[in-house]
């Protein structure tokens, strides 16, 4: 085929920097690259002189010489025939294994279980450095700034006595005593919650919220407040929303990293999304907060099961009977309370550290 | 001798739709390609793959005949990413070592940003050819500062309400500072058209806030209502909030992103339709709104549920759509156009500025 003399491939030349084609022909000639038509030569060069573009799909084919000027042609196939010849088949491999052909299932199953592999060993790694690498004031600043947009927004200056305040405050610096970081890397807010109910939540720099809510909720059970709180001082002493954080960022970056090119749609919900998503702890990291809620109050010199109580609660009065699914980030209540009370006999049983 | 001018004669006088003629199976191909290489370079190689990606979509749209060409190189764009990622690692550990660091990084980003977003433009711009002529971009970063910056701090403080205003801006600042070779294009959208196509979202979006407000009005005198016990209040209150949450979500993505999926849609056709090449050819534009936004949403949830498996199906049918509804009318004969970089090699090889997101391809 491709001949001392043979022809390459037919198609169009341009003079450099010129929107202006001449119909051409592509020749090798005497180890020489040419562009002519009709006898008439646009351009040569030596062989390793002229470039090829790669090949990708059937888009046209772009053959550049050193003079800027350029020969195109949609006939990749001869192009392509003429390359192997030359060159042997190094030039288009990429092309090769693109092209429609069974091996894209092989490629396709193998791009699904990689996937699968990222998400499962990859990203959690990739979660933990990057919680090493966070310098402290990051957890500051979003704390602030988030218990301060709360503020502005949903929650009220609590209306509980002060006396009562005192009472959750001592349990509370008992337990935070006992935990990562001591005392003073907590602090308990007392608010009225509003909109959010009976709740209580930590933020990633320690300040935890108490609102009045749940205290009313618990009634003269104090004891399960505290449970409740145990389980917050876990999520910050893990770390936990931070790593939410990062898991969220990290799932949104590898798949565009990955794709490519997601559409913009797509984009918006992975960015978005995974930010809601964030504001919610994995299942695993909630089984582990109940776990260290056990501990803490038990350290403390509490029922360590007071927490199960303030699930039963929840089942009682607000119907969550839900088993646990692989749609919903908690753990299902009467679970939970089941996993507690097993802890807690479990540890009870155990000399006191 | 035979040569080719620009214009068709058979379709002079008239517009002349651009196509797309790449397919979904094809592109398959690539893509797998594309995702498993990158894997298993541990991500260097997606900057090759963004090149096989935008040359696979540039060479496949199709105007007057001749097709696109996407001419930045994969080492290029590696070496941007490298900048940019070095950047940040840097700044990393500078901001453990001197805090203050942390805070000053994200001002100046901010204050560099009209100048990134006018290096990435120019980036696509001039590594993008047709017959052989790259385009060119030579709007300045102050441009980039109004017509970006400026322009979505007055659409976000009015409430959308300049949202128009601030689109004019960006057409203009795109349109009126991009070269084919050594040919201005222009545009000139009218306000007046902008609002048009601005009203019927404004609408959806003032309806879709009267819902949300519905709804929250009803969680909240479910809430009331429930009783005056405990227990009553909490039920009321819990379920009652917890579905409204979810309403809301729901009513949030599909009315605000249908209002701003309609308006980029009519915008795009705006500015289009108002653009010229050279003074003299018309660009046209005459996306459908509704069938532009069943697209991107019918995309999406494919996407989705693929788990991103139809992503290139999903592209090729936007890329052909689109493509479908822009054309060109040439009036009189363009002639021989040039390249207006001389020293376009060299222009080139010293920009490694890929700003993503900011590609607004013909």
């Amino acid at each position: 085929m491709a001949s001392d003399h043979g022809i390459i491939a037919k198609g169009e030349w341009h003079k450099a920097n010129s929107s202006q084609a001449m119909e051409a022909e592509l020749r090798e000639e005497e180890g020489r690259v040419t562009a002519l038509s009709d006898g008439q030569v646009f351009a040569f060069a030596v062989l390793g002189r002229v470039e090829f573009s790669q090949r990708v799909g059937s888009i046209p084919r772009r053959v550049t010489f050193p003079d800027g000027s350029v020969f195109e042609t949609r006939d990749n196939d001869a192009v392509d025939a003429y390359l192997r010849a030359r060159h042997g088949v190094r030039s288009g491999i990429i092309h090769r294994l693109e092209e429609f052909h069974p091996r894209l299932i092989v490629f396709t199953i193998a791009v699904i279980l990689l996937g699968m592999s990222i998400y499962r060993y990859a990203l959690p790694a990739l979660v933990e450095v990057a919680v090493l690498v966070t310098p402290p004031f990051v957890p500051e600043m979003i704390g602030s700034g988030t218990l301060a947009s709360l503020d502005r927004t949903v929650l009220k200056p609590s209306e509980l006595p002060e006396a009562q305040q005192r009472k959750f405050a001592e349990g509370f610096s008992k337990l935070a005593a006992r935990s990562k970081g001591g005392e003073a890397a907590y602090k308990l807010n007392f608010r009225d919650g509003g909109v959010i109910g009976p709740n209580a939540f930590a933020l990633p720099d320690g300040n935890l919220i108490l609102t009045d809510d749940l205290v009313k909720l618990a009634g003269s059970d104090e004891e399960m407040v505290l449970g409740v709180l145990g389980h917050e001082i876990a999520h910050v002493e893990g770390e936990h929303s931070l790593r939410q954080l990062y898991r969220a960022a990290g799932v949104a970056g590898l798949v565009m990293l990955i794709a490519g090119d997601v559409g913009s749609g797509v984009e918006d919900i992975l960015t978005q999304g995974g930010t809601l998503l964030a504001l919610s702890y994995s299942r695993s990291a909630e089984a582990e907060a109940d776990r260290r809620s056990v501990e803490l109050m038990n350290a403390g010199g509490y029922d360590p099961a007071a927490l199960a109580r303030f699930f039963a609660i929840l089942e009682d009065k607000l119907g969550d009977h839900g088993k646990t699914n692989m749609l919903s980030s908690h753990p299902g209540t009467p679970e939970r309370q089941q996993d507690i009370r097993a802890y807690a006999a479990e540890i009870k049983g155990r000399p006191q550290p | 001798m035979a040569m080719s001018g620009m214009a068709p004669s058979a379709g002079a006088g008239q517009f002349q739709r651009a196509s797309f003629t790449g397919s979904a199976g094809e592109y398959f191909g690539i893509w797998i390609v594309n995702v498993l290489l990158t894997i298993i370079t541990l991500g260097i190689y997606s900057a090759w793959a963004k090149v096989r990606r935008n040359r696979y979509f540039y060479g496949n749209t199709v105007i007057l005949d001749r097709a696109f060409e996407y001419h930045a190189t994969g080492k290029q764009i590696f070496i941007g990413r490298l900048i940019v990622v070095g950047f940040f690692i840097v700044m990393n550990i500078l901001a453990v070592i001197v805090p203050p660091v942390a805070i000053i990084t994200p001002i100046v980003l901010l204050i560099a940003l009209p100048w990134l977003i006018q290096r990435g433009v120019r980036f696509s711009a001039r590594v993008t050819s047709y017959r052989n002529v790259r385009f060119d971009f030579v709007g300045t970063a102050g441009g980039a500062f109004k017509a970006i910056i400026l322009g979505s701090i007055i659409a976000a403080i009015t409430f959308g309400i300049l949202a128009p205003v601030a689109s004019r801006w960006l057409w203009r600042y795109l349109f009126n500072n991009f070269r084919y070779g050594d040919r201005k294009f222009a545009t000139e959208p009218r306000l007046g058209a902008i609002y048009g196509v601005w009203f019927l979202s404004a609408a959806m979006v003032v309806i879709g806030t009267v819902i949300v407000g519905g709804i929250v009005a009803v969680v909240v005198a479910g809430a009331s209502a429930a009783g005056e016990g405990l227990a009553g209040e909490l039920e009321g209150f819990n379920v009652a909030a917890f579905l409204g949450i979810y309403a809301v979500a729901i009513v949030y993505f599909l009315v605000y992103g249908l209002a701003a999926l309609f308006y980029r849609a009519g915008v795009r056709n705006v500015a289009w339709s108002a653009a010229t090449l050279d003074g003299r050819h018309e660009l046209l534009s005459d996306v459908s709104r509704v069938r532009y936004a069943w697209i991107v949403i019918s995309n999406i949830i494919l996407t989705v549920l693929t788990l991103g498996l139809m992503r290139p199906w999903a592209a090729v049918r936007m890329a052909r759509y689109v493509n479908e509804h822009t054309a060109i009318r040439v009036n009189g004969n363009i002639g021989e156009v040039l390249s207006s970089m001389e020293a376009s090699g060299a222009a080139i090889s010293a920009e490694y500025m890929d700003l993503e997101g900011f590609d607004f391809g013909f």
